[in-house]
C-alpha cells in the first residue's frame, strides 16, 4: 500500500494541472466568459459561433493540408535517413551526422524560424544568394502564399526528423544480427536485406511513431506563431492559432476554449482510430 | 523498519514537491523586504516597469513601498505576451491593484466593467487634475477607450510619443538634401541614399508603419467614423496612391524586399548598420539610435533624426500617435484609494524619476546636487518603464542624452494623432497588411488590393 502512496505526487499533478483546467475548461466554453464578476451560461452558443466562423474551417482546412505533408514526409524522411545512416561504416563519421541532424530538434521553434527567415530572406539569405550566383532571380519564400506552405511543412521535417531517425536507429540496432547473416548465406544483396529483414523489422516502431506524429497533427502552433506573417497567414493559419487569435487577441476566451475543445475531440477520435488501425501494441 | 524508511521517503517526496510548488509560485514576484506587517500591499502588474533583472526588480519595488509606506508586490511579466498573462490571472481571481495596459486591451476591460471608473478621483486630485502634469488630450485620449466615450477609466504611465520618418541626418546634409514634403521627395531622397550610399531607402515591418506617407493623400489609421459608420480609411480608394507609390520603391529596388517578415528590431539594425536610410518608428527612439549608435560602433558622423511627414494637398500631415500605455485599477482590487495614491505619485518627480532613471544607487547617484548614471544606468538608457515623463514640469537631467528629440517630440506634437481602434483592429489590421503587401509586391494591383481588403472586411463585419 505504502507504494503506492508514491504514485501520489504524480496523481496529483495529473488532477491539478490536465484534468482539472480540462474540466473548467468545459465550463468556460459554455460561459459569456469576462474576466471579473458574472459569468452567465450560454449553453452552446460558443460552440456554435466557432461553427459557423469561416475562419475556423480555413484554419482546420490548413491544419489538414500542413499536418498531412508534415506527417507524410516526415514519416518517411527519417527512415530514409536511418537507413542510409546504418550503411556508413565509420563510426565517427555515423556520429557526428547523426548529432548534425538531431541538433535542430533541441532548438526552440523561436531560434529554428528566425533562423529560416533569415535563409530564405530575399535580401541577405544564404538560399536567395546561392540561387543568385546560380543566376536565378531572387525567391520571396516567406511571402508567396504558393510556398509558404511547402516551407513550413519541409522546415517542420527538417527540424524533427534527427529525433525519429534516432528512434528508427536505435530498433535498427535491436534487429537480431542472425537475420541477416541466415540472409547471405541463402545469398541476400544487401539491397534484400534492408527491404526484407530491415524494414519489416521497423514496423512495430513506425506504428509508434506514426501514433505520436497524428497525435500531434492538430497541435501544430508554435512554429505557425514564429513563422507566419500577414501575406501568408491566410494559408499557414490552423486550428491553435485560431484558438489563439480568438482567446487572445479578440479577448473571446468563451469561444476560444470551444475551438479548443473541439480540437480535444478531434484529436482524441483521430488517436483512438490510429491506434484501432494499427494496433501497435498487440503482438 | 522498511515501512517507516518507506513513510520517510514519501513524505520526503511529498514535502519537496510542496516547497518546489511554493517556490514557483514566487517566480516572477518582486516583494519590498523591510516593510511592516500592518503595511497594506499594493500589487501591481506590469510588463515595462521596473528593473532589467529580478534584483533590480525587488529594489524598484521597495523604492515604490518606502515612498508610499506599504508593501509593494510588482508582478513582473516583461518576458512577453504580458496582456495574455495580466489576462490570466484576473480570470483566475487574482486580486490585483494595479493593471498595466493599452487602449486596446483597456477598451474591452473597461466595457466589461472590469476596471474601475476613476474620472471622479482624478478631478478631484491635485496631480493628475492639473493639466499640467497630464494634458487634457492626453485624457481625451484614454477616453477613446472608455464605453462611450464616457468616464476616465486609467492613467498615463508615460508620454506615448508617435510614429514618424526617422532619417539619416548626416547623409541628408552630405548628400545636400533637403527635407522631404511630398512622396516624390521623399521617393528622389531614397534613390540618392541608393546611388550614394548602397543603401536601401525605405525598409518596414510589414505595414508598420506607413502613416506619414499615407499623410500625403490625408488618410488616417485604424478607424474614423463616417455617418455613423466605422470605416477603415487604409481600405478606401483614398489610400490607392500610396500602395502604388510604396510598390515602385519596390520595384526600383529603394524598399528593403525582406519588408514583409521584417521584425521592428530588423528596421533599427539595418538603420543603425547603414543598410537603409529611413525607417519609421517613435519619437523616443531617436536619441536612443544616437545613443546606441555612439556605443556600439557606427561611424562617428551618425546622426538620426525625425522628419515631418508627406503632406497633404491641404498643406496638413499627420503620424500616428502609439496605443496608450496606462495603469487601471481592477474594479475587485482590494486597497483602490491606495492604488490611486501610486498612479499620483507615478505622475510626481520622485515616480517620474523611478521610472526614467531607475532606483537610486543602482542606476544613478546624486552627487552635489548632479544626477550621475552607473554603469547599470547607462546601459538601461533612462528607461525603467517611464523614459519620457507626460508632466510638463519634468526636465532631463541628461540633456545631452537626448540627442535629437526635441524636435522629434515636437513633429509627434504638431501632426500627431490618436487612432480609433477597437477589439476588432488587430484581426481587420492583419486583413489590410495581407493585401497591401501583396500590392506593394505586384502581386496584385493596388486598386485590387483595396478591393478585395474591402470585400474582406465587410464579409468579417470589421466595417459596416
Amino acid at each position: 500500500m505504502p507504494l503506492y502512496a508514491m504514485l501520489l505526487p504524480t496523481i496529483a499533478y495529473f488532477l491539478i494541472f490536465t484534468y482539472y483546467p480540462l474540466a473548467h475548461a468545459v465550463v468556460i466554453s459554455m460561459q459569456q466568459f469576462n474576466l471579473i464578476g458574472h459569468r452567465p451560461f450560454v449553453g452552446m452558443r460558443n460552440f456554435l459561433a466557432v461553427l459557423a466562423d469561416p475562419n475556423f474551417w480555413s484554419s482546420f482546412r490548413n491544419t489538414l493540408v500542413l499536418g498531412t505533408g508534415i506527417l507524410v514526409i516526415g514519416f518517411v524522411a527519417p527512415i530514409l535517413i536511418a537507413l542510409s545512416l546504418n550503411e556508413v561504416m565509420q563510426g565517427w563519421l555515423k556520429r557526428s551526422l547523426q548529432m548534425i541532424i538531431y541538433l535542430p530538434h533541441l532548438f526552440s521553434w523561436v531560434v529554428v524560424g528566425g533562423l529560416w527567415i533569415q535563409l530564405l530572406a530575399p535580401d541577405g539569405g544564404l538560399v536567395n544568394a546561392v540561387l543568385w550566383a546560380l543566376g536565378i532571380p531572387p525567391v520571396q519564400f516567406m511571402s508567396d502564399p504558393q510556398l509558404a506552405r511547402w516551407v513550413i511543412i519541409l522546415v517542420s521535417v527538417w527540424k524533427d526528423m534527427g529525433f525519429n531517425c534516432i528512434i528508427y536507429l536505435a530498433a535498427i540496432v535491436g534487429i537480431n544480427p542472425a537475420l541477416y547473416e541466415s540472409a547471405r548465406v541463402d545469398g541476400a544483396h544487401r539491397w534484400h536485406e534492408i527491404i526484407y529483414i530491415t524494414i519489416p523489422s521497423l514496423a512495430r516502431t513506425m506504428q509508434v511513431v506514426a501514433l505520436l506524429s497524428i497525435m500531434g497533427l492538430l497541435r501544430l502552433f508554435d512554429q505557425i506563431y514564429v513563422m507566419r506573417n500577414a501575406v501568408i497567414e491566410p494559408q499557414v493559419n490552423v486550428l491553435m492559432t485560431y484558438v489563439y487569435d480568438q482567446g487572445f487577441q479578440q479577448m473571446n476566451i468563451g469561444q476560444a476554449t470551444a475551438s479548443a475543445l473541439l480540437i480535444l475531440t478531434v484529436t482524441l477520435f483521430l488517436t483512438l482510430f490510429t491506434r484501432r488501425l494499427i494496433r501497435y501494441d498487440t503482438v | 523498519m522498511m515501512k517507516k524508511a518507506l513513510h520517510r521517503r514519501v513524505l520526503t517526496v511529498v514535502s519537496a514537491s510542496v516547497t518546489a510548488a511554493a517556490l514557483l509560485s514566487q517566480a516572477g514576484l518582486a516583494s519590498a523586504a523591510g516593510a511592516s506587517a500592518s503595511e497594506p500591499t499594493l500589487s501591481i502588474a506590469e510588463g515595462v516597469i521596473g528593473g532589467k533583472n529580478p534584483q533590480e526588480n525587488t529594489a524598484f519595488a521597495n523604492a515604490i513601498g518606502q515612498a508610499l509606506h506599504c508593501k509593494v508586490q510588482l508582478i513582473n511579466t516583461s518576458t512577453g505576451n504580458y496582456d495574455q498573462k495580466m489576462m490570466a490571472m484576473l480570470a483566475a481571481g487574482q486580486k490585483i491593484d494595479v493593471v498595466y495596459t493599452e487602449g486596446s486591451t483597456l477598451a474591452e476591460l473597461a466595457k466589461a466593467g472590469e476596471v474601475t471608473n476613476l474620472q471622479g478621483m482624478i478631478q478631484k486630485s491635485k496631480v493628475l487634475g492639473n493639466p499640467k502634469v497630464v494634458p487634457q488630450w492626453e485624457w481625451d485620449n484614454i477616453k477613446l477607450s472608455s464605453p462611450n466615450g464616457k468616464g476616465i477609466y486609467a492613467v498615463p504611465v508615460k508620454y506615448q510619443g508617435a510614429l514618424m520618418a526617422i532619417v539619416r541626418e548626416d547623409w541628408m546634409k552630405q548628400l545636400k538634401l533637403s527635407p522631404p514634403t511630398t512622396l516624390s521627395q521623399f521617393y528622389h531622397v531614397f534613390e540618392v541614399f541608393k546611388q550614394k550610399k548602397g543603401a536601401y531607402g525605405l525598409t518596414l515591418a510589414s505595414l508598420y508603419d506607413i502613416e506619414p506617407f499615407m499623410s500625403a493623400v490625408g488618410v488616417k489609421n485604424g478607424y474614423v467614423q463616417q455617418g455613423g459608420k466605422l470605416v477603415i480609411p487604409y481600405a478606401t480608394s483614398a489610400a490607392v496612391p500610396v500602395y502604388a507609390w510604396l510598390h515602385k520603391l519596390y520595384v526600383n529596388g529603394l524598399l528593403d524586399p525582406n519588408f514583409v517578415t521584417n521584425s521592428t528590431a530588423d528596421e533599427r539594425n539595418l538603420f543603425l548598420s547603414s543598410r537603409v536610410g529611413m525607417f519609421v518608428y517613435w519619437d523616443a527612439w531617436v536619441p536612443m539610435l544616437n545613443n546606441l549608435a555612439a556605443t556600439q560602433g557606427a561611424g562617428a558622423s551618425f546622426d538620426a533624426q525625425a522628419l515631418p511627414p508627406a503632406l497633404g494637398p491641404n498643406g496638413k500631415g499627420l503620424v500616428s500617435k502609439g496605443d496608450t500605455s496606462v495603469f487601471a485599477i481592477p474594479s475587485n482590487a482590494p486597497n483602490k484609494a491606495l492604488a490611486f495614491k501610486f498612479l499620483e505619485w507615478w505622475n510626481t518627480k520622485p515616480g517620474e524619476i523611478l521610472g526614467s532613471l531607475g532606483v537610486k544607487g543602482i542606476d544613478y547617484t546624486v552627487k552635489n546636487g548632479t544626477y550621475l548614471l552607473t554603469t547599470a544606468g547607462m546601459t538601461e538608457n533612462l528607461d525603467h518603464g517611464d523614459p519620457e515623463p507626460i508632466s510638463s514640469y519634468w526636465k532631463n537631467p541628461f540633456p545631452r542624452m537626448q540627442k535629437g528629440y526635441a524636435n522629434a517630440r515636437a513633429v509627434g506634437v504638431k501632426y500627431g494623432y490618436q487612432p480609433l481602434i477597437n477589439a476588432n483592429w488587430n484581426n481587420a489590421q492583419q486583413i489590410i497588411w495581407q493585401y497591401a503587401d501583396e500590392a506593394i509586391l505586384g502581386r496584385l494591383s493596388p486598386s485590387a488590393a483595396v478591393a478585395k481588403m474591402h470585400a474582406e472586411l465587410l464579409r468579417q463585419h470589421y466595417i459596416g
